[in-house]
């Protein structure tokens, strides 16, 4: 239980330590969450299933609050954590770092994460979905630009209309029972007739395709990542649309299973549109911030392809290349905030020579591009692979139009750092990278490299649980052990 | 049982010690009769009264829980609204004893058993209001609202004890149970169902639902901020906990005449109210027509006949509620009540920013807090047989969270000369109470 109170303890903490020691409290705090969450792991048998709660009775409205987490779930708790500390290391050296109430913020949106990823209670589920929406909010809108309430509402009221669709899926699933526990629920769903499956899908469908976000309803992302502080958009970016394709793999896919193949050309064409709709729109585009959000879209529109075609190669590699976007999605905004807060703006035809004046920024910042291209003996370029090469096995068309993402990647990032960096420089000066801006770029490329050289330690971490999950979906009802 | 005579003699006392016209000695005497009453509400079941039963009013778990719930609300729209009260010395009692008066009806019509005391219960309840709205005589505002309160008022108990009289010449009998079995054994005249629409037209107005909603936004524009307050919360309360009990308990055998007719209503309700509540500038109208909405939400229990779940539902609507309204009458000015006023003020008071977010949030049904268990409890009890309804509720709870949230960004901009708000301790200790009560209220559903 230590890993899910302590961010809220360490938030509530923050509010009453002196403003000049928060800067350091934050960053021990997020630290201490990641050895925490080390110290599970260190105990942790990808084999076996860890209660971190459950009460033995039940609860009106047929709440379970059980909680625990499998190989999947661990996964996505250190890459939680992990990416908190990395985000408030990268905040460090700024104004906002100083700041109570955003460092409260932060772990309370830790908190509620970790929630989601810990859940084993539909209901549970989705309290921790709909909590993290509200220090997000608060983020965008203390710490993000001025006047952005139109942007802010319109993300707030489209993923809140999403949940009520995954309310609703619930509430039929949990009437069955009575009770909201995983394995109830996973009984339930397995008995569903495969219309009325496939209306339930649609449900969470609705809530988790706008957090990806797929295609058609990705219009609240690029103006909300790019009007957000540099921690929010990579809260957002980096582990909030997470939550959705955690929640694609774990709730979606094996409690709907009877009517996933109805809606799973549906998942892979606007997959597969976003992928190439995301990468079109981030080659035309000046502002390097919503560069990277369309950049965005078209990565997560493969991975949420791939998560609907539930085989294990597709969904170990999904998981893969779920990390990979977290690395590249805080690389990448962070190196477009370190931009726009030396030079001031954010239009790449603007800057030029930034490599000349700052040559450890242009070493890292090419880095970064060349993780998120995926280049081979990185993490992406594994990732990508398979995902493809299991779009293929589908169909030759829908792997076709997948692989255009790796051309398209090379273009866009390619062009965004030959723009800004290279030519003559249009500014005098540009300040180098601070002690604590190399840190965080070194460990992202490391893990990025590590995980590129051997993705196998992932893979093996959560193939069980996928396999439980197959278990489960073929009618073994054994899963929560 | 108890809990009423104690009410009604605090009331009683306080109008004569109100001639001495010290506020404060006034408010500790209704204060202390509303806590006596709470506590002998809390423990009746573990005590032997010292009167007698009375076949009129029975009470169970559940009305102790609904008139706990009545007597704490009043008890904080009586502590909170002090700081306005105490201004008009020579009225402070009449406030007072109103309002404790008015909540002598709504227990009553909570446990009532007859069509007796639901009569009187009613007319308990809604006369001591029309006077409170009026109260402010020099405000012209304040004479419209009570007037026409008044009139439409009169006229709707007029059609309830028209329907009381049709119903009673079907069966012959005011006794609950009694109409029911009566109803059960044969099937009655028209007459009876048309008394029960009667009396169904009745209880809308009450509630103030879609489409005999217009008195409301006046009327609680008019009143003060407490008596406002106590019409949305403790009226609201009783009058749909009565609604609810007449028509599971002794109408039930005759929903597919009323069953029509609430769909209706309720999809009305719903989307009207908080589609004008959009539109709104002043701050007491927002509330009001988001009150519509919520009303509606809670309509649905009289479908599903679930007690529990309005319950939870009606903490966290008026908790929330009652909390804001404690809030406005700190920071609307005298001549305006526009929701500019509300500019930043949660940006520049941190403790009434907290009170602002929690509030509303809950409003909007945010979960963990009171009110998305409330709205929760309610739908997914009538998801089995109301489905389209549960998802028209799902959209329009989504239209009123941009209303709620609409609000919070007003309230915590930063680029505005908002000013410092001066709390007394009356006012922080009831906002304290109310925002826990809207965090914690859910917890009971675990205990």
């Amino acid at each position: 239980m230590t890993l899910l109170v302590l961010p809220l303890v360490l938030a509530l903490i923050s509010f009453i330590i002196p403003e000049k020691f928060v800067r350091y409290f934050g960053l021990a705090g997020a630290l201490g969450s990641l050895a925490v969450a080390l110290g599970h792991l260190s105990y942790f048998n990808p084999e076996n299933y860890v209660s971190l709660f459950a009460p033995n009775r039940d609860f009106p409205l047929g709440l379970s609050f059980k909680m625990g987490y499998d190989g999947l779930s661990l996964t996505m708790v250190l890459l939680v954590n992990a990416i908190v500390a990395i985000i408030l290391l990268a905040n460090y050296g700024k104004e906002l770092a100083q700041n109570k109430t955003f460092t409260a913020l932060v772990f309370f949106m830790q908190m509620g994460l970790l929630g989601v990823f810990l859940a084993q209670d539909g209901i549970l589920f989705y309290i921790f979905w709909e909590v993290t929406l509200i220090p997000i909010f608060l983020i965008l809108y203390w710490f993000g630009q001025q006047n952005n309430n139109p942007v802010l509402l319109k993300f707030f009221i489209y993923t809140l209309l999403g949940s009520l669709g995954m309310l609703l899926s619930f509430i039929y699933l949990g009437s069955t029972y009575q009770s909201f526990a995983y394995d109830n629920l996973a009984v339930a769903g397995s008995f569903l007739g495969a219309k009325v499956a496939c209306w339930i899908a649609c449900g969470f469908l609705l809530a988790f395709a706008i957090k990806i976000p797929l295609f058609p309803f990705h219009t609240w992302q690029p103006a909300t990542y790019t009007s957000a502080p540099m921690a929010g958009t990579m809260l957002l970016s980096a582990l909030m649309l997470k939550m959705a394709l955690y929640g694609m793999i774990k709730w979606m896919i094996p409690l709907t299973s009877s009517g996933i193949d109805e809606i799973k050309w549906i998942v892979i064409t606007l997959g597969s549109i976003g992928i190439v709709y995301g990468a079109i729109i981030a080659i035309k585009q000046k502002d390097i911030k919503t560069l990277f959000a369309y950049a965005s879209i078209s990565h997560v529109g493969l991975i949420a392809a791939g998560i609907i075609l539930f085989t294990q190669t597709s969904l170990v590699s999904a998981i893969v290349q779920i990390i990979n976007h977290s690395i590249v999605a805080v690389g990448l905004f962070f190196a477009a905030d370190i931009i726009e807060s030396r030079t001031g703006t954010r239009n790449i035809y603007e800057l030029g020579g930034i490599a000349k004046l700052a040559p450890r920024f242009g070493f890292w910042f090419a880095a970064m591009t060349f993780v998120s291209v995926s280049v081979p003996f990185t993490a992406g370029f594994i990732g990508e692979f398979l995902l493809i090469k299991e779009l293929f096995v589908a169909h030759w068309i829908t792997g076709l139009i997948a692989s255009t993402t790796l051309v398209f990647g090379a273009v866009y990032m390619l062009r965004a750092y030959q723009v800004s960096m290279f030519g003559a420089p249009k500014m005098t000066s540009f300040e180098d990278l601070k002690w604590n801006e190399i840190l965080v770029f070194a460990l992202l490329t490391v893990a990025a490299i590590l995980i590129g050289i051997s993705p196998k330690c992932i893979m093996d971490f959560v193939k069980p649980s996928f396999e439980h999950i197959n278990e489960l979906m073929v009618g073994g009802f054994n899963f929560i052990k | 049982m108890d809990a009423l005579i104690v009410i009604f003699i605090t009331g009683l006392v306080g109008l004569f010690v109100g001639m001495m016209k010290k506020p404060v000695l006034t408010l500790s005497i209704s204060a202390l009769g509303l806590v006596t009453a709470f506590i002998l509400t809390l423990f009746s079941r573990s005590y032997v009264s010292i009167f007698s039963k009375y076949n009129g009013l029975s009470t169970s778990p559940l009305t102790d829980a609904f008139s706990l719930l009545a007597i704490g609300l009043t008890l904080l729209i009586v502590l909170g609204g002090f700081s306005y009260f105490k201004k008009d010395k020579e009225h402070t009692a009449d406030y007072y004893g109103l309002m404790l008066f008015s909540l002598c009806g709504a227990l009553i019509l909570i446990s009532f058993n007859n069509f007796f005391m639901f009569f009187l219960g009613l007319e308990i309840m809604s006369i001591p209001v029309y006077v409170l709205v009026g109260i402010k005589k020099s405000n012209v505002l304040s004479s419209e609202a009570s007037i026409k309160y008044f009139f439409t008022g009169s006229f709707a108990t007029g059609i309830l004890l028209f329907g009381i009289a049709l119903i009673y010449g079907a069966t012959g009998t005011f006794d609950l149970a009694t109409i029911n079995s009566i109803r059960a054994i044969a099937e009655p005249s028209p007459m009876f169902h048309i008394g029960v629409l009667f009396m169904l037209a009745a209880f809308l107005f009450k509630v103030g639902a879609v489409p005999f909603h217009f008195w409301s936004p006046d009327v609680y524009q008019g009143s003060s901020d407490s008596v406002m307050a106590y019409m949305a919360t403790v009226v609201k309360l009783a009058a749909l906990c009565a609604f609810v009990k007449l028509f599971t308990y002794t109408f039930n055998q005759d929903e597919k005449i009323y069953t029509s007719v609430l769909l209706i209503v309720i999809v009305g309700s719903l989307f009207f109210g908080y589609l004008s509540a959009l539109k709104q500038s002043n701050f007491k109208r927002m509330l009001a027509y988001s009150g519509i909405s919520n009303t509606g939400l809670a309509m649905l229990t009289i479908l599903t006949g679930d007690f529990g779940s309005l319950w939870v539902f009606l903490i966290g609507y008026t908790a929330a509620t009652v909390t804001l309204m404690t809030l406005s009458q700190a920071i609307d000015k005298i001549d305006s009540e526009d929701i500019v006023n509300w500019k930043g003020i949660g940006y520049k008071n941190p403790f009434i920013g907290v009170v602002i977010l929690i509030s509303f949030l809950s409003l909007a049904g945010i979960p963990p807090l009171t009110g998305f268990f409330g709205k929760f409890l309610i739908l997914s009890n009538a998801y089995q047989n109301h489905l389209a309804l549960v998802i028209l509720g799902l959209i329009s709870s989504v239209i009123g969270a941009s209303l709620y949230l609409r609000f919070i960004v007003l309230a915590f901009a930063k680029d505005s000369n908002a000013e410092k708000i001066v709390l007394t301790p009356l006012q922080h200790v009831v906002l304290s109470i109310g925002t826990l009560v809207v965090i914690l209220g859910s917890s009971i559903l675990i205990f």
